[in-house]
């Protein structure tokens, strides 16, 4: 057996090392704990509306996988933009603040309205759902089909409800507009309740929304047009996809609620973004995501999930139709 | 079952759960006099616990709370002039000056019985009237709403009666200060300066607190107590004698009561209308109709009783469209709605049918709470009125610190409380000059409110101007709203010509 030699430079050689672990360990420690404490996630509408309840449905399995709770805070104002420039401005980039956002009506924001901060500084990572808008009128409405509506369009203009007028759902109507020649005037109402309550009382003639909040509204409604796939049938009562009832060429009009991080976040954690990306995933495998999605009465037909790669896509495509449609939203 | 068997089998139920409407009375007293909370975000906070509770005790936790938190806000916005939500910002207009005046302890009896019999009633005229009721917002659109707006508006040229062109000149001042925000239609920033916090609009709970609180911790510094001398002699010798005068003074005007507390329930049941409005007509309303409209302002009990029974009528009026068309008409009526979706309930026309205890239990939950608070709360009107003896050394730095945290709390951000504390320089600088600072709130809190209504309504006529008479109710609320406008002056007239007569 060696015997181990100790002269003086190996002492203080050893020491300098021991001391370095010392003194790097809580940082080596706390990478590998993370997350030592609850996450803040910043959620740009009010609370009681669609992204509470579905960041509620899938927090609730997504904790466990985490090992940490989440910490909702609802930043709601012009249309979105409040809550992605809180987030951007103020919350620290440590992955320990995260963002969970619509794609759909909060990138097309973008297009019509640059925000202050840099678009690229932040990316969606996890997608939770796709869902798509739809066209809809109150249960007492005279109107009993898109035809009508149409039909009467033509006639004279229909004031069409909408939470905010860079949604994909009003791009959904307004391209039917085009399509068939019915002259459509979009009020924004501020909100999803409000879009419905407006369709509900008559304040306008119908109203256009994601499809999710307008089933969770019940009975209240009837669905027209789905711009989309109509994946829940009876739900949306039967309504038919845009594209089969006037042979149109629309892409699927979205929305999108998905989980986003800062840039610098993920850059500089990269070990506490994975672990992010890999429970989220992870939270997908999980049976009790379904049974939490159907006790809130979400639409689980609409879990859809999605990593960095089909979330830049989807928010390209967006920046795209944003574009396109500009000047109507802007009422330039 | 029969609809009476139903509700009667809810009422006994519902009396059972008295030991947790009591505590949650309590509860709902204390977040809805902290300035900045209120049922919806304790709720909110408490979702947890409302989960893991059975369906029916969940409801009349929330709903006591609901009810309570309402009741709960009045209580500073008459002992300190800090109002604890924008629903009771008409409060202090008449409330505060009876707390000065040392008629604290009788100020509050009336609130609490104004707000219990106001909302025992509204409830029982919901449970009634409810599909009639849930028929007001299919009429009352973004025209209309115009016009409810400016009955409310209207109160500020009362104000300014006493000094026209000083109230004018307030009012003009807080619809600016209204106008601040990114606007409805295509959420352009306008009047920002650059801050991001101000995209929202003024925040209301900073310019509540700063306006109303915060300046009057400045005033009252100045003093050794918030009463007046007078004030202080009636204080010094507190008697259970002062809450029966209150309650009997509440009692004695029941008509009043009866009809300003159905002002909040219409008002209450059209979506997205809301405590603040109602309690503003309610005021203004009172003041037209009133054989004294120069007393309001001064601690008269009429302007005291029409704010609070009306943002109590509120209360039961917006579950009516939640229950019957399925739109929370409120911030709490839309949390509401989340929890009980998350026990399966499915709120809309169908509600009834299917699920008619938790229809009628909603409301019996409601008439419970508010007959328990008669008895829970009167009583308790004599020792919270021993605040206001408390020497402003230390009263005015704790009202200070109470209103900064209190306009931190809806948003947390530091700059609500900066926010606060400017809206208190500007309002000490208001009185000291002789502008009313409820002049200035009025505009802030109904200016964005009337800019939405108006602008939806020019948005849906493409720019006609003349969409404003297009609706048969919309003419005659603004036949309405012109006659309460002429009214008091015809009435003023009559009066100084009485006047000369008798000399």
């Amino acid at each position: 057996m060696t015997k181990l030699k100790m002269n003086r430079r190996t002492l203080l050689g050893t020491g300098l090392a021991a001391s370095a672990m010392s003194l790097a360990t809580p940082g080596i420690l706390r990478a590998a704990a993370y997350p030592e404490r609850n996450l803040s996630v910043y959620i740009p509408t009010r609370e009681g509306g669609g992204a509470d309840r579905n960041f509620r449905a899938f927090s609730s399995i997504w904790k466990d996988k985490l090992g940490a709770e989440f910490e909702p805070g609802f930043y709601p104002g012009a249309s979105g933009r409040v809550g992605y420039e809180i987030y951007m401005g103020k919350a620290e980039p440590d992955a320990y603040n995260l963002i969970f956002g619509n794609m759909g009506p909060e990138v097309l924001n973008w297009a019509v309205q640059a925000p202050t901060f840099d678009i690229n500084d932040y990316f969606y990572f996890g997608r939770v759902d796709t869902d798509p808008g739809c066209a809809f009128v109150g249960a007492e409405s005279a109107f009993q089909s898109i035809d009508q509506i149409v039909e009467e369009g033509k006639k004279r203009t229909l004031t069409v409800g909408t939470s905010r007028m860079a949604h994909p759902a009003s791009i959904g109507i307004l391209a039917l507009g085009e399509a068939t020649g019915a002259k459509f005037n979009l009020i924004p109402l501020s909100g999803g309740k409000n879009t419905v309550a407006g369709a509900v009382t008559g304040e306008v003639d119908f109203s256009v929304l994601t499809s999710g909040s307008v089933i969770s509204a019940g009975d209240s409604v009837r669905t027209m047009l789905v711009f989309g796939e109509n994946k829940v049938g009876d739900a949306l009562d039967n309504a038919q996809n845009i594209n089969d009832a006037f042979d149109m060429d629309l892409p699927e009009m979205l929305s999108s609620r998905a989980f986003g991080i800062h840039k610098a976040a993920a850059d500089n954690h990269p070990d506490r973004f994975e672990k992010l990306v890999s429970t989220f995933n992870a939270t997908f495998e999980d049976p009790a995501l379904l049974e939490s999605y159907v006790a809130a009465r979400g639409t689980p037909e609409y879990l859809n999930r999605g990593g960095v790669e089909e979330c830049g896509q989807f928010v390209k495509d967006m920046l795209e139709l944003g574009e396109r449609y500009k000047p109507l939203l802007t009422g330039a | 079952m029969g609809d009476a068997a139903i509700i009667s089998t809810v009422f006994l139920e519902t009396i059972g759960y008295w030991w947790v409407i009591i505590p949650t009375i309590f509860l709902g007293l204390i977040v809805g006099g902290i300035p900045g909370f209120s049922a919806a975000n304790t709720i909110i906070i408490l979702m947890p616990l409302t989960l893991a509770m059975d369906l029916q005790m969940g409801l009349v936790f929330m709903v006591s709370l609901y009810c309570a938190a309402r009741m709960g806000a009045g209580i500073p916005a008459i002992l300190v002039n800090i109002p604890g939500t924008a629903g009771a910002a008409a409060t202090p207009l008449d409330g505060y000056p009876m707390t000065k005046q040392g008629r604290g302890q009788q100020a509050l009896a009336i609130s609490f019985v104004a707000s219990s019999l106001g909302g025992l009633l509204t409830t029982i005229i919901a449970i009634a009237a409810m599909p009639l009721l849930a028929r007001v917002g299919f009429y009352m659109h973004s025209v209309e709403m115009i016009v409810v707006m400016l009955f409310g508006i209207s109160l500020i040229a009362s104000i300014a009666a006493q000094d026209m062109l000083k109230g004018l000149i307030a009012g003009f001042f807080g619809l600016m200060l209204g106008a601040i925000g990114t606007d409805v239609v295509y959420a352009t920033p306008r009047g920002t300066m650059g801050f991001l916090e101000l995209y929202d609009g003024v925040p209301l709970i900073p310019a509540l607190v700063g306006l109303f609180a915060v300046s009057e911790a400045f005033i009252i510094i100045e003093k050794r107590v918030i009463l007046t001398k007078k004030g202080q002699e009636a204080m010094e010798n507190p008697s259970w004698a002062a809450t029966f005068e209150g309650v009997r003074d509440a009692l004695t005007r029941w008509t009043h009561i009866c009809w300003t507390s159905v002002i909040g329930l219409i008002i209450g049941v059209i979506p997205g209308a809301g405590a603040s409005i109602a309690s503003f007509v309610a005021y203004q309303q009172s003041r037209t109709f009133s054989k004294t409209p120069e007393k309001y302002g001064t601690g008269h009990i009429e302007g005291l009783v029409a704010p609070e029974s009306a943002n109590n009528g509120v209360t039961s009026g917006t579950l009516v469209p939640l229950l019957v068309l399925g739109i929370p008409g409120g911030a709490t009526a839309a949390i509401m709605l989340v929890v009980m979706q998350y026990h399966g309930v499915s709120f809309g026309p169908s509600l009834f049918q299917q699920d008619p205890k938790v229809g009628y239990g909603m409301f019996i939950a409601m008439a419970v709470s508010y007959f328990l608070m008669i008895l829970t709360i009167i009583p308790l009107s004599r020792y919270m009125s021993r605040v206001t003896t408390v020497p402003t050394i230390y009263l005015a730095p704790m009202i200070i610190s109470f209103t900064l945290v209190g306009a931190f709390v809806p948003r947390e951000y530091m700059f609500d409380m900066y926010l606060a504390l400017a809206f208190g320089v500007v309002g000490y600088i208001a009185r000291r000059t002789g502008y009313h600072v409820a002049a200035i709130l009025i505009g802030v809190i109904l200016g964005p409110l009337l800019e939405t209504y108006f602008l939806r309504a020019l948005k849906k006529s493409e720019g006609d101007i003349m969409v404003l008479f297009s609706s048969t109710l919309g003419n005659i609320l603004w036949v309405a709203l012109v006659v309460s406008l002429v009214l008091p002056i015809v009435f003023e007239r009559r009066r100084k010509k009485k006047e000369i007569v008798i000399q």
